[in-house]
C-alpha cells in the first residue's frame, strides 16, 4: 500500500519535472481593493455570515471566535491586518478557513475571486515596508497584481 | 524502522506492566492464602519467562536478568512443590524477595518509558535472590542441585551431539536455509523465533524450521549458536520471499541456501520422513526441558484475554469524540433543515428516527470508551496496605466497594496520587498504634480500611473510611494554633471547620515525622490534585470511631456546572464553584477609595467591584450600578464583586479549550478559561475568576 503511494507520488513529481514548471493553485480573494492569493493547500472552506463572538483583551484584527460545527475558530481582519480602513459594506461576511500547520484559523475578505493556477514565478518579494504578511507578488492575466499571502507568518502573529 | 522501534517500545511497556500488575495480584492473593496454588506457580514462572524474553529482546539486560533469576526459583517450587512446607519466616522472606522484585522492575520500566536509561546495578538483587535460592536448597538437601547439573549436563550432550548439519532431522524440503546470528547478540532462539514470525508473514505457515520449539526452549539458544538456524523450504517460489524477510530482520550474522541432497532420494518415502521428522522434534521438546511445554498449556489462557481488551491511544478517541459530535450537530442540521419546512415526508421522518437512534447510540458509545473501571487504582492500595501492615505492624485489611465504578481515564489517573496519601494516612495515623487499643474499645482487633466509589448523577463520590481513632479536634486546633494557621479566633471554629484545617498547606498532627508520612504536606496536596481534576475533599471524623474522608469528582472534566450571564451582547460564563452570592446594590452602598475605585462592603470585608463592561471594553446599556447585578466571586484567596447586565440561568456547559492561534495573545491571563458553545449554536466564554483578578489588577 505505502510502496504503491510512493509510486504515485514519484510519477506526479515526474510528470511535474517533465513539464518544467511546478503549478501552484491559489485561492485568491479582494480586501479593500487589492488583490490576494491563498496557496489552496491550506484552504479548507470558505463560509458566509458566521456569527462571531468578540473575545476580551485581544489586538483589534482579532474579530473573535465562531463555532464551525463545533469547533471554535478564531476570525482576524485582513483589512485590519493590513491597515486599510475598515469595510463599510458589511452586510455579508465572507470567511476563508485556513488551516495552516494543523492550526485552524479563519480570515475575514471583503469578495473572494476564483481558484488560479499559477506558474512557480511568484518572486521579487516587495520592499518589506508596509507590505507586512506579503511573501511574493505576481502578474495575473488580467494584468492586475496578485499579493501572495504569507501563511506561516498569519498564525505567527509577528 | 525508528517508528517500528517506537511501537515496538510501546508493546513491551503495556506487556510488561500489565504483566508485573498481574504478578502483583497473584502475590497478594497468594500472601493472604499463605499459599501458592500450583497454579500461581504456573503462572508467576510464565510472567518472569515472557519478561525475560522481551526484556532480552529489547536489550534490556537489568531486568531480563533478574526476571531469569526468579524464573529459576519458580522453577525450583514447581518441580518440589515446596512451598506448602515453608517456615513463616522463609514464606516472608520470599514475598518479600517478589515484591522487591516486582517494584524493581515497575521502576526500571518507568525509566524506560522516561527515556531514561535503566540502571545496570543490580548484582545485590542477583545476590539476594541467589541467597534465596541457595538458602531453599540448603533446606531441601540436595537433589536440586544435583537435578540441575545433570540438566546442564543434558543440554551438553544434546548440543554436542547435534554438532555437525547431519543432525538436522531429516526432510523431503529441496532448499535448506541455514541463518548464522551475530556473535553474543544474545537469546538467539527467540530472534530465530522473530526470524520465523517474520518469514511467515511473508509465505506464510507452510514451511518448517529447525529447532522447531524455539519460541519455548531456551536452550535451543546453543544450538543455534553452534548450528545456526534452519528454515525448510518445499517450493522455489518461497526463497525470494524468505530471503528478503531474512535480510530485513535485526542481528543476522549470514545466512545461506543449502541445496539438499537427500530430497530427490527421499522423495518416495515422502511420509515417513515427515513422520520421523516431527517425532525427532517431539523428542527433543521432552527431553530438553518440562518448563517449554508446560508454559506451553499455560499460554493460551492470557493471550484469549489480551484479545478482548486493546490498548489505544487516548488522542485517537480525543479525536473520534470530535467527529461524533460534529456528526450529531450535523444530523440535526439536516433533519431539521429549514429547506424542509411544511413538507410532509414520512419515509424521510422515519429514516431521519432511525439516524437519530443511531447516532445518539454512537455518541454513547464514543462516550464510554474513554471510561475505565477504578479497579485499578484501588487495587494499587492493596500493596501499600499490605506493606505498611507489616512495616508498622498492624493488621489492618482492606476493603473495597464499587471497584466497577467507570469515570474518565484522565481522572482516575490523577486520584492516584490523592488515594496514596489518604490510604497512607489511614494506615500511619488512623488505625491505632496496637490491636490492645482496638479490643479495649471494643473493635475487632484486625482494623479495616475501606474504599467506596459510586455514582450521583454528574459526579463520582470515592470515600476512603477507617475505623481507627479518629481525629482529636482538640488536638488539631490546637496545633493549627501553633502552626499559625489559624483565620479567626479559637472557639469560633466549628468541628467542620477544625476538620478542614486537616486541609490547610503546612499541617501535620503527627508530632513525629514518619517514612510515611507525617510531613505535612500529604492533605494539602490531596486538596489541590483533586481541585485540579475539579472535585472537592471533606473530612468527617468522630473520636474513637473512625475518619471517613470523601472525595466529590465530576465525571468529566469537559463538563462543568455554569452560571450564564450577559453584558451587552456578549454571554459568559461563570463556574459555580466560584460564585459565593450574587445581589443587587443601591448606589449608597458603593463606597470609593482615594483612586476612586469602587468598592463594596460584604459580610464585614470590603471588595473591589469589577465592572465588566469596563474591562472587556463591551457596550452595553447598563452602566447603572442599580440597574445591573452583582455576583461575589471567589478564588482560591481572590474574591471580588462582577458588575453584569444580567443573569440569564444556570446551565451544564461542555468547556472547549481556547483556539491554539490564541495562545500567543496570553489570552489565559485576561480572565478566559475556555469557551462553550450553547444550544442555540452561539459561543459563551467561559471566564477564569483567578485570571480574571489579575487581568483587573493589571488595569488599574
Amino acid at each position: 500500500m505505502k510502496t504503491e503511494n510512493n509510486n504515485v507520488m514519484m510519477d506526479e513529481e515526474y510528470n511535474l519535472a517533465d513539464a518544467e514548471e511546478i503549478i501552484n493553485k491559489y485561492l485568491t480573494f479582494i480586501s479593500a481593493d487589492l488583490v490576494y492569493g491563498i496557496p489552496i493547500e491550506n484552504v479548507v472552506e470558505i463560509i458566509t455570515s458566521p456569527s462571531i463572538t468578540a473575545l476580551p483583551m485581544v489586538p483589534p484584527y482579532v474579530l473573535g471566535v465562531i463555532n464551525l460545527r463545533g469547533q471554535i475558530v478564531p476570525i482576524i481582519d485582513i483589512r485590519q491586518i493590513m491597515d486599510k480602513p475598515a469595510n463599510e459594506n458589511n452586510s455579508i461576511l465572507c470567511v476563508i478557513i485556513l488551516e495552516i500547520d494543523s492550526i485552524s484559523i479563519g480570515v475575514l475578505v471583503d469578495t473572494v475571486l476564483q481558484v488560479i493556477n499559477m506558474p512557480n514565478k511568484i518572486s521579487a518579494p516587495p520592499s518589506k515596508n508596509n507590505l507586512s504578511f506579503i511573501n511574493g507578488m505576481t502578474n495575473l492575466n488580467d494584468g492586475s497584481v496578485m499579493y501572495s499571502l504569507d501563511c506561516d507568518l498569519l498564525i505567527s502573529n509577528k | 524502522m525508528n517508528n517500528g522501534m517506537d511501537s515496538m517500545i510501546d508493546m513491551y511497556l503495556f506487556e510488561t506492566n500489565s504483566l508485573l500488575e498481574q504478578l502483583e495480584n497473584i502475590m497478594l492473593e497468594a500472601e493472604k492464602a499463605k499459599a501458592f496454588t500450583s497454579e500461581d506457580i504456573d503462572e508467576i514462572f510464565r510472567i518472569m519467562h515472557t519478561i525475560k524474553g522481551s526484556s532480552a529482546m529489547m536489550e534490556f539486560d537489568s531486568i531480563s536478568k533478574i526476571a531469569h533469576r526468579i524464573e529459576d526459583l519458580f522453577f525450583i517450587f514447581r518441580q518440589n512443590n515446596t512451598t506448602d512446607t515453608f517456615s513463616d519466616a522463609m514464606r516472608k522472606e520470599l514475598f518479600n524477595l517478589i515484591f522487591k522484585t516486582n517494584d524493581f522492575m515497575r521502576t526500571e520500566v518507568a525509566k524506560i518509558e522516561q527515556n531514561e536509561p535503566i540502571s545496570d546495578n543490580i548484582d545485590n538483587f542477583i545476590n539476594d535472590i541467589n541467597t534465596f535460592i541457595e538458602k531453599l536448597d540448603a533446606g531441601e538437601a540436595s537433589p536440586l542441585e544435583t537435578a540441575e547439573s545433570k540438566k546442564s549436563d543434558d543440554k551438553n550432550t544434546v548440543a554436542q551431539s547435534n554438532a555437525s548439519l547431519q543432525s538436522i532431522p531429516a526432510t523431503t524440503s529441496p532448499y535448506i536455509i541455514k541463518i548464522l546470528f551475530d556473535d553474543g547478540c544474545g537469546m538467539e532462539h527467540l530472534r530465530a523465533f522473530m526470524v520465523k514470525s517474520a518469514i511467515a508473514d511473508h509465505i506464510g505457515n507452510n514451511f518448517k524450521f529447525f529447532p522447531e520449539d524455539v519460541e519455548t526452549n531456551s536452550e535451543t539458544c546453543n544450538y543455534i549458536i553452534d548450528n545456526g538456524f534452519f528454515i525448510f523450504l518445499d517450493d522455489e517460489t518461497q526463497v525470494d520471499p524468505t530471503v528478503t524477510a531474512i535480510k530485513s530482520s535485526l542481528n543476522i550474522a549470514s545466512f545461506e541456501i543449502i541445496p539438499n541432497p537427500a530430497a530427490e532420494e527421499t522423495q518416495h518415502k515422502e511420509a515417513e520422513s515427515v513422520a520421523t521428522a516431527t517425532e525427532t522434534a517431539a523428542g527433543n521438546t521432552t527431553n530438553q526441558s518440562k518448563p517449554s511445554k508446560k508454559s506451553n498449556h499455560a499460554s493460551p489462557a492470557p493471550q484469549q484475554a489480551k484479545q478482548s481488551i486493546i490498548s489505544v491511544n487516548l488522542s485517537k478517541l480525543d479525536n473520534l469524540m470530535a467527529i461524533v459530535g460534529e456528526i450529531v450537530i450535523t444530523e440535526s442540521m439536516v433533519t431539521s433543515s429549514p429547506d424542509l419546512k411544511g413538507l410532509k415526508l414520512d419515509n424521510f421522518t422515519k429514516s431521519t428516527r432511525q439516524l437519530r437512534k443511531l447516532t445518539d447510540e454512537l455518541q454513547d458509545i464514543a462516550m464510554s470508551m474513554r471510561m475505565v473501571p477504578i479497579s485499578g487504582v484501588f487495587n494499587k492500595m492493596n500493596r501499600i496496605v499490605r506493606d505498611m501492615g507489616q512495616n508498622l505492624n498492624k493488621d489492618v485489611r482492606l476493603t473495597i466497594i464499587g471497584e466497577n465504578t467507570e469515570l474518565d481515564k484522565t481522572i482516575v489517573d490523577s486520584i492516584n496520587d490523592p488515594l496514596i496519601h489518604i490510604v497512607r494516612n489511614a494506615m500511619d495515623h488512623g488505625i491505632e498504634e496496637n490491636s490492645q487499643d482496638r479490643i479495649a474499645a471494643g473493635k475487632d482487633s484486625q482494623g479495616e480500611i475501606t474504599l467506596e466509589a459510586k455514582h450521583t448523577g454528574s459526579d463520582i463520590i470515592i470515600t476512603i473510611s477507617d475505623d481507627g481513632a479518629g481525629v482529636n479536634a482538640d488536638k488539631v486546633l490546637e496545633k493549627a494554633k501553633r502552626n499559625g494557621i489559624l483565620t479567626k479566633p479559637e472557639n469560633e471554629y466549628t468541628k467542620r471547620e477544625i476538620l478542614a484545617l486537616l486541609l490547610a498547606p503546612g499541617f501535620s498532627t503527627n508530632e513525629t515525622v514518619t517514612e510515611y508520612s507525617g510531613r505535612g504536606v500529604g492533605m494539602d496536596v490531596v486538596k489541590q490534585n483533586i481541585e485540579k481534576v475539579g472535585g472537592i475533599v471533606f473530612i468527617e471524623s468522630e473520636l474513637g470511631q473512625g475518619t471517613c474522608i470523601t472525595l466529590k469528582i465530576p465525571l468529566t472534566l469537559a463538563i462543568v456546572d455554569g452560571m450564564e450571564i450577559s453584558v451587552g451582547k456578549s454571554t459568559f460564563t461563570i463556574p459555580i464553584t466560584n460564585i459565593r452570592q450574587s445581589f443587587k446594590c443601591s448606589r449608597e452602598e458603593v463606597i470609593y477609595d482615594s483612586l476612586g475605585n469602587e468598592l463594596i462592603e460584604r459580610m464585614g470585608d470590603y471588595y473591589p467591584i469589577v465592572r465588566l463592561h469596563n474591562l472587556y471594553n463591551i457596550e452595553t446599556e447598563i452602566t447603572d450600578i442599580e440597574e445591573g447585578i452583582l455576583v461575589w466571586v471567589e478564588a482560591s484567596d481572590k474574591s471580588y464583586c462582577l458588575f453584569v447586565d444580567k443573569f440569564i440561568g444556570e446551565q451544564q456547559v461542555v468547556v472547549k479549550p481556547l483556539p491554539p492561534y490564541l495562545n500567543s495573545f496570553n489570552i489565559k491571563n485576561s480572565g478566559v478559561a475556555g469557551c462553550t458553545i450553547l444550544g442555540d449554536g452561539n459561543i459563551s466564554i467561559i471566564l477564569d475568576a483567578l485570571s480574571l483578578h489579575t487581568a483587573f489588577m493589571n488595569s488599574l
